[in-house]
């Protein structure tokens, strides 16, 4: 099957919404008029010397700094309402641009031209030897980004998605899956957006996420809580699977938990952090933060306890770490304790007299016993040096 | 050659020994685990080779330290119930009265040290610390190692009650040994009845007067019974011992293997499929 430009009637099955205005503008690229046809005539018939036109204005060389090819040029055609662009897979490529949206966006209010992205265009009608399926267009399309943004290319090549694609995962999100790059604007995804910009891959774990404690905050419009990109970062996006991530995450958790300004907010108690640390489990995964941060520790981290993007109140019975479902959380890891085990733990309690009193009152034993101890030894070895120098200075 | 006064026998000499390389490991490998954010930290557990691998140098350390305490179970059951010698480690006034003495002597309110026997206060001071210390540690130590087990008949906190006094313990046995030991031993005076078994006269003068005393007069401070009581008792001993030396050795394999704690992979902790495109809007 060969690419053909088809009327609006066969415009949009079943199409991605977004993916369509993305590759909108590789067709417009190609679509040069003569110079001085205005867009208006352009809608309806194609110039016979088009081709010639698209030649001549591309030979000056289609360069992100070198605008060859007006814009106007694109728009002729691409403004016209259900174009598309059929693949030889049979997939259709939506090619109408919205010129309203494009020129308050933030590509278009540099006066970006459309050439300067779909540089594959060169000519009229446009180049056949584009991908065969939509995915591959859409991918292929996202790596002319880095010309300009290669600051955030560095970032995505350490990404999960990154190395998923490297791997031949072509569902993996490239920058046009985040990005509408014909209509976004300046900042390019709001901390409310992004979890619902994740959600075009990832909808069960928003799901999960927006039952969560964190997740319900943000869609009341509380923009303090952490969204995706807080955990995982924004463009060198780290997964459980590929990276020191899980090892590391009680640090995260720990950049707002620890954070006395804004759990204060909250009352929510700062300690989590130190008495995990200073816990079994939190001492050995600091110890390989520290000497083997590329190894994995069965040792659990925050998440392995209170869960990841479903967490909830410790308090609300639904939760992992409720105290009625504290044993077979811990079960998961320990499957032969029982019910005094969960109380090993001390639920990050700093021990006092009222809350884990045997604790409090051992250490406190402890904290008497040591200096008292050790004084006294202390001060009977110096009496005994004292005496020493004392009869050796006086019998000479 | 000068007259020599016998201290220790290879087998005390070979069960300090023991104890002096378990007790170092442990304390080493257990102290970095107590304050892992320092740095001197760093430079031991990478040079042990990871955490893990330093506390499988300290279970293996403790595992030696608890043979230790089989093997003298065995050797001062044998001075206590053969040898009737039992009241030579046990503290008593005398001792109290050395330990004012000495500081009376530091002091210059007196003129003279205290004559001590077979063992000094000091000496019986740190022997019943070090009891004291390995019980405490040994049963705190099966506590941590075992939490299920311990759980199932105790309430959870004396698992964190047991970390809190194996950490204070351990502290306290350090600095007791770097103080005590090492001045009473090794600066004082340095004492090598540990090498070679003996001590010299003018040491025996300086550190067990009375007992020096008692030897010149051809006494001893525990009466040595008659040979054949002795050959009697040892009859009896020997084959009690090997039958508490059985259970304690079966002890110490079930302090080493009572239970499997924890499963040694790493659960997922959320069951999700990572890629599940959208398929409806967001009202």
């Amino acid at each position: 099957m060969s690419p053909v430009i088809m009327g609006g009637e066969q415009f949009g099955e079943r199409m991605n919404r977004r993916v369509g205005w993305i590759v909108g503008l590789l067709v417009i690229g190609g679509v040069v008029v003569a110079s001085g046809a205005t867009p208006s005539s352009a809608t309806q018939d194609v110039p016979s010397d088009l081709a010639t036109s698209v030649q001549a204005a591309v030979s000056t060389g289609i360069h992100p700094n070198v605008i060859a090819t007006d814009n106007n040029t694109c728009f002729a055609c691409h403004t016209r309402t259900g174009l598309t662009y059929e693949l030889p897979s049979g997939e259709s490529i939506p090619a109408t641009i919205d010129e309203d949206r494009w020129l308050v966006s933030e590509h278009g209010q540099k006066q970006m031209a459309c050439v300067q992205c779909h540089s594959g265009i060169s000519q009229y009608p446009h180049e056949t030897n584009i991908a065969t399926d939509l995915r591959s267009f859409v991918v292929d399309e996202s790596k002319v980004c880095v010309r300009c943004h290669e600051e955030q290319a560095t970032m995505v090549s350490d990404s999960v998605h990154a190395q998923a694609r490297a791997g031949g995962n072509q569902n993996a999100a490239t920058c046009s899956d985040c990005h509408d790059p014909h209509y976004a604007v300046n900042p390019p995804i709001s901390r409310m957006e992004v979890p619902a910009t994740c959600r075009e891959c990832h909808s069960g774990i928003y799901d999960l996420y927006e039952q969560s404690v964190h997740g319900e905050a943000l869609t009341t419009g509380n923009t303090e809580v952490p969204t995706c990109t807080d955990c995982h970062g924004v463009h060198e996006i780290q997964g459980p699977d590929n990276s020191p991530f899980r090892l590391f995450s009680p640090e995260i958790c720990a950049s707002c938990h620890a954070d006395k300004d804004l759990m204060g907010k909250y009352g929510i108690s700062t300690n989590v952090f130190n008495t995990y640390v200073s816990d079994f489990h939190g001492t050995t995964v600091l110890l390989f933060e520290k000497y083997a941060p590329d190894q994995q520790t069965d040792k659990p981290v925050c998440i392995d306890c209170h869960g990841v993007h479903d967490i909830i109140q410790p308090d609300d019975p639904r939760s992992s770490v409720f105290e009625g479902n504290l044993l077979a959380t811990c079960q998961r890891c320990h499957p032969d304790a029982d019910a005094n085990f969960p109380t090993a733990w001390l639920g990050h309690y700093e021990p006092d007299p009222h809350k884990w009193p045997l604790v409090y009152y051992v250490t406190l034993f402890y904290k008497i016993l040591i200096p008292t101890v050790i004084g006294a030894m202390l001060l009977f070895v110096l009496l005994d040096v004292f005496g020493k120098l004392r009869r050796r200075r006086q019998h000479g | 050659m000068a007259e020599r006064y016998s201290r220790f026998n290879l087998s005390d000499r070979f069960e300090h020994w023991v104890q002096v390389v378990s007790f170092t490991v442990l304390a080493l490998t257990g102290l970095v685990q107590k304050w892992p954010e320092l740095g001197l930290t760093d430079t031991i557990i990478n040079w042990l080779g990871g955490i893990e691998t330093t506390r499988l140098i300290h279970h293996v350390a403790a595992a030696v330290l608890l043979l230790a305490v089989v093997y003298h179970v065995g050797t001062a059951g044998y001075r206590l119930y053969v040898l009737r010698q039992g009241k030579l480690m046990y503290p008593n006034m005398k001792d109290a009265w050395a330990a004012v003495h000495a500081v009376g002597y530091n002091l210059g309110l007196r003129q003279e040290p205290p004559k001590e026997g077979h063992f000094t206060f000091a000496e019986k001071a740190e022997y019943w610390s070090i009891i004291w210390g390995t019980g405490v540690m040994a049963v705190t130590g099966f506590m941590m190692w075992n939490p299920i087990a311990t759980t199932a008949l105790l309430p959870g906190q004396f698992i964190p009650a047991a970390k809190a006094a194996h950490g204070g313990e351990a502290i306290l046995a350090v600095l007791a040994i770097v103080i005590w030991h090492v001045y009473h031993v090794h600066i004082k005076s340095f004492n090598r009845s540990m090498f070679n078994g003996s001590l010299t006269r003018h040491e025996m003068a300086e550190e067990h007067g009375r007992e020096l005393a008692l030897i010149d007069a051809g006494q001893s401070e525990v009466s040595r019974p008659a040979v054949g009581a002795i050959e009697k008792r040892r009859k009896m001993f020997m084959p009690v011992y090997a039958l508490i030396a059985i259970v304690l050795l079966g002890g110490v394999y079930l302090f080493l293997t009572f239970e499997q704690t924890a499963i040694v992979t790493i659960m997922p902790p959320e069951q999700v499929q990572i890629y599940q495109p959208v398929t409806t809007t967001l009202p």
